[in-house]
């Protein structure tokens, strides 16, 4: 089967440890207010490629990997096209390079999807809003199917990192953090929550797309804060796994 | 064993002048880390002080601080001249005072006439008298060009020829007099000349014993030169700081006699490293001492000055000098080649700020200790002063006792010298090839007749069979115009003093370059993968194109045009090697273009590519801007794919990138640049210049350049100081791809 692949990026240094070779998969699920991709939404926008010819691509960048780099699949949503990714993986696996999934975790709980986590070196996992009652009005989407995710990368204590978009307004807040860390807090798998600011550099896409920018009134986050809400985050997050 | 020489490991070295076997017999790699390193002494930051005003007040009267019109430069015309009598530990400058310039008429002398009034002065009358009944280079070599090489070089195919400045490109191995003391040199080269004596009394016999005895009259200059100084360079030194002087005065004579476009000093850190360990062991110099004779010879090295003309500073934007100065690298007996010295003279880019000369270059290998490896990178990352050249692919051609000329040029040092061949405009040989030889802007026909290209879409291999033809005719051209000017630099520029620190007979080199690289690697993809439609104007020339459909473009890791770009390398070269070089040197080619990118993108119409006509090229090997959509590394591994055996002059590669793209933070960083570093050369890439820095930063240093006095960039094989640059070439900076994350 093909994947579909909206773009690649071959220094992706900042999605994970090492330099990341990132593969932008194509179609999502969710409908973030914030969201800087809207031109990954449809599956329809992306490329097909075959596991064979994305391996072949992907190859080509393994003298920069070294020990602690690799493959990181983004999106849109990657695992909403979770049998490609573990079409993949086991020509990956024999090429040594392995990868990472850059995701929300708002899918179903299929084989598919295990299959892809359990092949996975770990996670990115992106904790949008920590209740059904704002990821529902911020994302379109519930939180449920995240939930189940979360507890199943405890089950099989899969590396992940927690990664959360700090919008001014909405989130900037410690007490609404206090709620993000409740939900992680006794997650084995969880081995650091990093805070990520909002920008503004996502925003000519949605001229470029010609849909509405929700949040087209709203500023990047100041840097300030962000220092402020990491070291907050920080004092108050138990990991057992650090 | 002499004095000098105490402590030292003898060999061959002793019996013969052969600096790389002494330096094997004697060095101590060094694979820690940089924590040994010390700041400034008060007195260097004194004289940093002196130095700093000096360059402001350069700056403020428009670059040049002042001419010394009233002599033409040579070892023996100035008065000693300090930027601090007291305090200088490395003593000598180029003139009677730091900054001020001296005339060089030597190789043309309407070139220091024109240099002299752009900055308001006018030749003394002496010097004029002097060259009124003299031959310069200049006029030797334009009593002979052709018709067709005069138009050729006037439509801006065949541009920056050294044919009316002197070539540079020379490296004398100025450890040599370090080492052996003028004496014994000059013994040595009498010997020489005695033996080549014997030999039949042909051209080739006649001229290089003409040469010697010019070189055998310098060699007795510099003597004298040093004497002035107080300094007795008949004798080896005897310690380290006399090594460091001794080779100093070296490289002072040199670029006293000669205003080449680049001179640089060669591979000398590990040798004076070997000084500098035997003082700190006899207890005579510390690590602060060690390090205050670095800073001081590289105070002098910043120093460096020639008076040239605006169109020469359009070609070489910025005032370079290319005091190169080769770091690091790996022995042929699996040693690195890292020493503390190493360290030292980068740690100069912390002690005496950020620089673009000497322009350091790390000769990079995937062996080098992992310390080295990480502090390279924090003193890119911190300063954006230092470039990067594969010692992997370099050793294997010239052992590990080469050093780097100019940009991205490897020589053996003192074993090889280079003819310098600018570089030749092949985007311009296509549309040429499409006008059946006549220039696309002026409509004047430059070469031979042929057929010219219908307004129907372009048949892929009607265009290459055309642009073979016009390439081979090039080719030929190029090599018979470099024949000329080198034969006539030789006869009345010749390096006298450079050549006396090289082998009597040397191995030389011929080294061509391209430009618009990357412009015909797209345009011949377009033609190729998309439909491409010549525009003719009323002269019936075609002036533009229309090109519909998607193309795959050089930059993004696809073979289907990054081979095409390969074929370009490969096949203009083997064009060269036709036609047979002056003095038999060994052809090599470059794609390298300084900053020369802007004034050639100017010179060339619109091309298949979708470029605008007049707009600047890519510089060097460079993908065209904001063509590569895989991001860096995709783009680095196009460059990867020229292959270095058909360009063993040099593949120049610039990568900027934002400290936000590289990484979190500053271990990140450095550790995701050694990544990039090794992952580029382990796939046999030649030359990266890295740059970590943000536009913004640019454009607010273009705005207001008191914000970033000394903000240094690589631009194309060297560094500039931004500041220094035309608007026009800021601006060219500032729109180049820059690495980002979204």
């Amino acid at each position: 089967m093909d994947g579909y692949v909206h773009s690649f990026e071959s220094m992706a240094a900042v999605d994970g440890a090492g330099i990341r070779y990132a593969v932008f998969l194509a179609g999502c699920p969710l409908r973030c207010v914030y969201c800087h991709n809207p031109d990954t939404w449809h599956r329809s926008v992306g490329k097909p490629i075959s596991a064979e010819a994305l391996v072949r691509k992907v190859a080509r960048y393994k003298p920069y990997f070294k020990t602690t780099g690799g493959v990181t699949f983004s999106g849109g949503e990657p695992l909403c096209q979770a049998a490609f990714i573990c079409e993949t993986a086991p020509l990956l696996s024999r090429e040594g390079i392995g990868y990472i999934l850059d995701t929300s975790g708002a899918v179903p709980l299929t084989d598919e999807v295990r299959c892809a986590i359990d092949r996975s070196d770990g996670l990115l996992l992106d904790l949008k809003f920590p209740d059904d009652d704002l990821y529902l009005r911020y994302t379109g989407h519930g939180i449920d199917e995240v939930l189940r995710t979360l507890a199943y990368l405890d089950e099989v204590n899969k590396p992940t990192v927690v990664r959360t978009v700090i919008v001014p307004g909405i989130n900037d807040r410690e007490d609404i953090l206090r709620r993000y860390l409740d939900r992680l807090n006794g997650h084995r798998c969880v081995r650091r929550y990093e805070l990520l600011p909002f920008h503004t550099m996502g925003f000519f896409k949605y001229e470029n797309l010609a849909i509405p920018n929700p949040l087209s009134d709203k500023e990047a986050l100041p840097h300030d804060v962000l220092e402020r809400l990491q070291s907050f985050v920080n004092a108050n997050i138990t990991l057992q796994n650090a | 064993m002499l004095d000098c020489h105490r402590g030292f490991v003898a060999g061959p070295w002793t019996e013969q002048i052969d600096v790389s076997d002494f330096i094997k017999r004697n060095y101590t790699p060094y694979e820690g880390d940089a924590s040994f390193l010390k700041g400034t002494t008060k007195r260097t930051d004194s004289v940093k002080r002196k130095v700093d005003a000096l360059l402001i007040e350069e700056n403020t009267k428009g670059g040049v601080l002042d001419v010394d019109t009233e002599h033409a430069s040579s070892l023996l015309t100035y008065r000693p001249g300090y930027v601090s009598r007291d305090e200088d530990i490395i003593v000598g400058l180029q003139t009677d005072a730091p900054l001020k310039r001296a005339v060089n008429p030597f190789a043309g002398y309407r070139n220091a006439e024109q240099a002299c009034k752009a900055y308001g002065y006018e030749i003394g009358d002496k010097v004029k008298e002097e060259f009124r009944y003299r031959t310069t280079h200049n006029t030797g070599v334009f009593r002979v060009y052709t018709d067709t090489m005069k138009k050729a070089r006037h439509a801006g195919i065949l541009t920056g020829l050294p044919d009316a400045y002197a070539r540079g490109r020379i490296i004398g191995d100025y450890r040599r007099i370090a080492l052996y003391g003028m004496d014994r040199l000059i013994d040595e080269r009498r010997r020489d000349k005695a033996h080549i004596g014997e030999r039949d009394m042909n051209e080739a016999t006649i001229m290089l014993l003409e040469d010697i005895q010019k070189q055998l009259e310098f060699m007795a200059q510099l003597v004298t030169m040093a004497a002035e100084y107080g300094c007795d360079i008949t004798r080896p030194a005897e310690n380290a700081r006399e090594a460091v002087q001794w080779l100093y005065f070296g490289y002072l004579g040199a670029i006293k006699e000669q205003n080449g476009a680049a001179n640089s000093i060669g591979r000398i850190s590990t040798f004076l490293d070997i000084y500098l360990t035997r003082d700190l062991e006899e207890g005579t110099l510390d690590e602060i001492g060690a390090q205050e004779l670095i800073d001081d010879l590289v105070i002098k090295m910043r120093l460096v000055r020639h008076l040239r003309t605006p169109e020469y500073n359009d070609l070489f934007a910025g005032d370079p000098v290319w005091v190169t100065c080769s770091l690091a690298g790996m022995g042929e007996d699996g040693r690195t080649m890292v020493t503390k010295t190493c360290y030292r003279f980068l740690q100069t880019l912390y002690n005496l700020g950020p620089s673009a000369e000497p322009n350091l270059t790390v000769l990079w290998s995937q062996q080098l200790p992992e310390p080295f490896k990480r502090f390279c990178a924090k003193v890119s990352i911190d300063t954006d002063s230092i470039q990067y050249e594969n010692d992997d692919v370099m050793r294997r051609d010239f052992g590990d006792d080469y050093a780097i000329a100019c940009c991205v040029s490897a020589m053996k040092v003192g074993k090889q010298m280079q003819f310098f061949g600018a570089r030749c405009n092949l985007a311009k040989v296509l549309l040429m090839a499409l006008n059946g030889g006549r220039d696309e802007l002026y409509g004047e026909q430059i070469a031979p007749e042929g057929p010219v290209f219908d307004e129907t879409p372009l048949v892929y291999e009607e265009v290459l069979d055309a642009f073979k033809t016009y390439a081979a005719w090039m080719a030929k051209l190029y090599v018979n115009t470099m024949n000329v000017i080198h034969y006539m630099h030789d006869r009345y520029a010749y390096e006298r003093l450079m050549m006396s620190l090289h082998d009597a007979e040397p191995e030389r080199l011929m080294a061509f370059g391209i430009s618009g690289f990357s412009v015909l690697a797209d345009s011949l993809s377009a033609i190729k993968y998309a439909k491409v439609t010549p525009v003719k104007d009323e002269r019936g020339l075609i002036v533009d194109f229309k090109t519909e459909g998607d193309f795959p473009k050089y930059g993004n890791d696809d073979d289907r045009v990054d081979s095409i770009a390969q074929w370009i390398a490969a096949y203009f070269y083997e064009e060269l090697c036709k036609t047979k070089t002056y003095r038999g040197a060994k052809h090599t080619l470059s794609i390298l273009t300084i900053t020369s990118n802007v004034v050639y993108g100017k010179k060339t119409g619109a091309t298949p590519d979708g470029r605008k006509k007049g707009e600047p090229f890519a510089p060097g090997a460079n993908p065209m801007h904001g063509r590569d959509a895989e991001g860096a590394l995709a783009s680095l591994n196009s460059v990867a794919k020229i292959r270095y055996d058909c360009c063993k002059d040099g593949i120049s590669n610039t990568f900027s990138i934002t400290p936000n793209a590289l990484g979190t933070d500053d271990e990140d960083r450095i550790e995701k640049l050694v990544a990039v570093l090794d992952g580029y050369f382990a796939q046999k890439a030649h030359h990266l210049n890295v740059n970590v820095l943000n536009r913004q930063k640019l454009i607010d240093a273009m705005n207001d350049p008191t914000l970033y006095p000394s903000l240094t960039i690589r631009v194309s094989g060297y560094a500039v100081n931004f500041n220094k640059l035309t608007k026009d070439k800021q601006l060219e900076v500032i729109s180049r791809t820059f690495h980002d994350k979204m």
